[in-house]
């Protein structure tokens, strides 16, 4: 009896055992770990913020999880708010001025050190400087650039005969959210152009002398070369940089605090300001769902854009 | 039998000692924004250093997340024992059973009596006519100015601006952009700051938290706008804090300032000009007067293991109340204590202004939703002087939002 | 145009680009060594009056900043091993099969990552209290923080093992090693370089997280650098210097370090190691 089991039993485990070290389960294995860790610390954390967005939440009951259920209340009443539509466009602009912005810039440098004079590969390595500074020391850096009475940036620009008088970069409904913007193109474009630099170097030289062969100037070889090859590169910088923006925080704390009158709010700092100003937290829960979706989409959109992805 | 006797008799006096002299601590945790030079840390520290048995965790929490870290503790049952919290959030905790009732604890105690405590601070610390906890300081605003630049505009410093009129007047002839000067500097930044400074405006009209969009707040809010558009005031008003704010008037960027006691250590040691203060200005002569009433509340967490221990630490704080303002340049919240003159003349002259105004000081609340009623107001204010609304408009808004809150 | 000519008027334009770019790191320092009055001076000095270097020693002592680095380093270090640990093995099977199930993966990876940290906290936090992990709390600073980092070390790996042909692993499985082995034998040592500049990246990112840390290490002697710095930041403060002296004091080292190794870390990462 029990030296049949151990009979049958063995080469089960064995089985199991070699699967682990040479099969689908070693796979499964790799990608389970960190898939189970991510479920369990941002999974969970997603879905209790869904949860709160359909129920009546007060800050004594932050710790339960059964709370009086209320449907699509929130969402109705969050619509129906006078700055949620300010709120959502400002969210927009930021985002896709901050990414066009990271993007270009972070391209632009990228081919410029592509061209790979001597010092360039240091140079480019001073550009990291922004990935590197904590996020809390960037903010009140630029805080302090910006200051309207006293600002370094006002100085440099009235002092060059670019405007005539001082701009209240934070105080002024017309330019604060630009002055986010500003700041967080300068934090993401180190980002977006060492990946781009990583991205352009694994194009095959010898793609860019045939067609120099063939007459193509350097415009055609751009479009006809370096974007096609680049495509799944463009795709990963993007959506990373779409979570990189939805993410800022930091920024608007130590700048605008998504002022005046609500002028730079972004979904983001709105969601923090419901939940952790006004206590609301099934608002801000709220907000925070409808962010979850839009990044879905992102996502979506990244995955299919990987199914491109050449191998060498 | 005896020899067993005698030897349980030494094992309870063994014991005895045992437990007299390596008596476990009782520890208790208080969380408050205080830091090395404030008061509640060195309060902390010398009652931790009492050696009665009771030892001190004193943890620092920044202004802006007191509320937040608390509850969330809270919610988790990590609450501290006990708290230092902003006068107008203590409702919140208070409505709800989060803190601890004193009420008994301290008719008991020879160390705090309610009586002595100003009404306003009291106020803010009651709920359902119980004590909740016991203030820890108070404070107001008022109305600093530059005499030397008082002067140099012609104005008198004897006669100072009483009445809001003349406020603004003065802040356009104190006016001088050409030397980065700005008549006068305040807050209306979208927080807790701006509601503070624009409440007592509204009080001195007879209207409160309750009714906001009286004539009188219109015209309250109208003359903020003013300063703002005539360039009487920087644009950055809007995003400044208050200890930002005087930071101009005491770079001599700004000829007043509406700012409080706090400020006073600072500027004696950072104006190299002359400076007085005076109360608030009134809508006009004869107006009644109102003021804000600012600082923090002790409070006891209702889920405390040790609530005899957490209120002895509450009695040794309040007993160290006339150490408040010679040592940390704060303002104790009860009548009976004695301010013994600093020997700095503008700063005495400037803490008798505080004292008087400090009578018209009004709570803000008590309501436990005041988050979101001060919300209404900031947004209200922000809206106006960005020129999005009308003074009329934006605060018949807020008062709709007010009266769904309250209703 | 000689080509001489070419690369100096190259280097020329690249010199001045980072000029500009690294202007607000200039500035951070420019303002630590600049006095109480001439923070405030309009029009502001471009170079500081009188270099009193001794605000460095001074913060450096006051705020206890030794404790807090140390902090910081402990940190970092043990993020980015875990990040490293989890995320590798993730990566590879993510670049070597191609069908619905990576997909829905890689989709996760992504998604998991939306909110900002300042959000996620406060579950986070309650769940960490019930689990226990509070008492433990520069570890569960570097549980939440792995979470919130592993996608993008995922996305960086991935590029790199795309990068090393599959041949050479079919060829070693033929040879008779077993996935394990073909996996730490050929493509780990091939992605070594992309694998190590990934998980700089991530120290680096780590070595300066706020938020975590903030709401869950209470007892400031395992606090970390930016809780430090923010801890006298606060809304009433004049002391700019100081704060930038002590933002300096922070970063430096990090960009001391990223200076030195940078030229590894750019080539590692270009070089075609890293695709």
């Amino acid at each position: 009896m029990l030296s049949r089991r151990l009979r049958n039993g063995y080469p089960k485990m064995k089985r199991l055992l070699s699967s682990v070290t040479d099969g689908k389960g070693f796979d499964i294995l790799l990608v389970g770990l960190p898939l189970l860790f991510l479920l369990a610390f941002s999974g969970l954390p997603l879905l209790y913020n869904v949860l709160m967005s359909f129920q009546e939440v007060d800050i004594f009951s932050l710790g339960r999880l059964i709370r009086p259920f209320v449907g699509l209340d929130n969402y109705r009443e969050l619509f129906a708010a006078p700055e949620f539509w300010p709120i959502m466009w400002n969210t927009v602009l930021f985002v896709v001025c901050s990414i066009a912005g990271q993007f270009t810039l972070g391209l632009a440098l990228a081919l410029f050190f592509d061209t790979g004079f001597r010092g360039s590969s240091f140079l480019r390595g001073l550009f990291l400087v922004s990935w590197v500074m904590p996020g809390l020391v960037v903010g009140a850096i630029w805080n302090w650039i910006l200051s309207g009475d006293f600002g370094v940036l006002n100085y440099l620009l009235t002092s060059t005969g670019l405007i005539s008088e001082n701009i209240f970069w934070r105080s002024d409904v017309d330019y604060s959210l630009w002055a986010v913007v500003l700041a967080n193109i300068w934090l993401g474009t180190s980002f977006n152009m060492i990946l781009l630099s990583v991205g352009l170097a694994g194009i095959p030289k010898d793609l860019y002398e045939a067609s120099e062969l063939d007459g193509a100037n350097v415009l055609q070889r751009f479009f006809t070369i370096t974007l096609p090859m680049m495509r799944s590169t463009i795709g990963a910088v993007v959506s990373l940089g779409l979570i990189f923006t939805l993410q800022q925080f930091d920024l608007f704390a130590a700048i605008t605090s998504g002022g005046p009158a609500n002028s730079s709010n972004v979904a983001q700092y709105w969601a923090w300001e419901l939940s952790f100003r006004q206590y609301d937290f099934a608002k801000g829960a709220t907000v925070s769902t409808l962010m979850i979706i839009t990044v879905m989409i992102a996502a979506v959109l990244y995955v299919r854009s990987t199914r491109h992805e050449v191998r060498i | 039998m005896k020899r067993l006797h005698i030897l349980g008799g030494s094992v309870t006096a063994l014991a005895l000692l045992a437990s007299s002299a390596f008596a476990e601590d009782v520890t208790i945790s208080v969380w408050s924004l205080d830091k090395e030079t404030q008061p509640a840390y060195n309060l902390a520290k010398e009652f931790n250093d009492l050696d009665n048995g009771i030892k001190v965790d004193y943890r620092i929490v920044q202004f802006d997340d007191v509320v937040t870290e608390a509850m969330r503790a809270f919610a988790t049952g990590q609450a501290p024992d006990i708290i230092a919290v902003d006068n107008p959030e203590h409702a919140l905790f208070a409505a709800r059973g989060a803190f601890l009732d004193l009420t008994d604890r301290i008719a008991a105690s020879d160390a705090i009596d309610a009586e002595n405590y100003f009404p306003g601070p009291l106020n803010s610390v009651t709920w359902d006519s119980k004590h909740f906890g016991v203030p820890k300081a108070t404070n107001t605003i008022a109305l600093y100015y530059n005499t030397d630049m008082f002067e140099a505009a012609g104005l008198d410093p004897e006669d100072p601006p009483e009445t809001w009129d003349e406020l603004v007047e003065a802040a356009r002839k104190l006016n001088r952009p050409e030397d980065n000067v700005y008549g006068i500097a305040f807050s209306a930044k979208a927080s807790e700051e701006g509601t503070f400074q624009f409440l007592p405006w509204v009080q001195m009209t007879g209207g409160g938290y309750d009714k906001i969009n009286g004539d009188g707040a219109v015209r309250a809010l109208e003359i903020w706008k003013t300063l703002l558009d005539e360039g009487l005031a920087s644009p950055d008003t809007l995003t400044r804090g208050q200890w930002d704010s005087t930071g101009t008037f005491n770079s001599g960027n700004a000829a007043m300032v509406i700012s409080g006691p706090w400020e006073l250590n600072r500027m004696v040691e950072e104006a190299d000009f002359n400076w007085r203060v005076a109360l608030l200005p009134v809508p006009e002569e004869g107006a009644p007067r109102a003021s804000a009433m600012g600082d923090f509340n002790w409070a006891i967490f209702a889920n405390t293991e040790h609530p005899d221990e957490a209120f002895q630490a509450l009695e040794y704080f309040a007993s160290q109340d006339e150490r408040l303002f010679p040592d940390f340049g704060q303002l104790p919240a009860r009548g009976d204590v004695e301010l013994p003159p600093t020997g700095v003349a503008p700063k005495d002259a400037a803490l008798k202004v505080f004292l008087e105004q400090l009578k018209y000081a009004k709570a803000r609340g008590p309501h436990p939703e005041w988050p979101k009623i001060s919300k209404a107001i900031q947004d209200a204010i922000q809206l106006t002087l960005t020129g999005q609304k009308t003074a009329q408009a934006a605060l018949d808004d807020a008062q709709e939002r007010i009266d769904a809150v309250l209703n | 145009m000689s080509a001489k000519r070419h690369t100096r008027l190259l280097l020329t334009a690249a010199i001045l680009l980072g000029a500009i770019y690294l202007f607000p790191l200039y500035w951070m320092y420019a303002t630590a060594l600049k006095s109480g009055s001439e923070i405030f001076a309009y029009p502001p000095t471009f170079i500081p009056r009188g270099l009193d270097f001794g605000i460095f020693a001074e913060v450096w002592a006051t705020r206890d900043m030794g404790r807090f680095l140390w902090n910081s380093l402990v940190i970092a270090t043990g993020s980015m091993a875990l990040v490293a640990l989890l995320g590798t093995g993730c990566a590879y099977v993510l670049a070597r099969y191609r069908n619905v199930w990576i997909d829905i993966t890689l989709f996760l990876v992504l998604m998991l990552q939306v909110l900002p940290a300042s959000l996620m906290i406060t579950p986070i936090f309650v769940g960490f209290s019930a689990l226990g992990l509070l008492d433990f709390p520069r570890f569960a600073v570097m549980l939440a923080f792995t979470a919130k980092a592993m996608p993008f070390f995922v996305i960086l790996v991935r590029a790199t093992f795309m990068s090393i042909p599959a041949e050479l692993e079919e060829a070693a499985l033929v040879d008779g090693n077993s996935r394990i082995g073909a996996f730490a034998l050929i493509a780990l040592p091939l992605a070594r370089n992309g694998i190590l500049v990934s998980a700089i990246l991530i120290f680096m990112q780590a070595f300066g997280e706020f938020v975590y840390s903030k709401s869950m290490i209470q007892d400031v002697t395992l606090q970390p650098a930016s809780v430090g710095l923010n801890g006298f930041m606060g809304p009433n403060t004049v002391e700019w210097n100081k704060i930038m002296a002590y933002a300096t004091i922070y970063v430096t080292p990090i960009l001391a370090a990223f200076v030195l190794l940078q030229q590894r870390i750019v080539s590692g990462l270009t070089s075609g190691a890293l695709k």
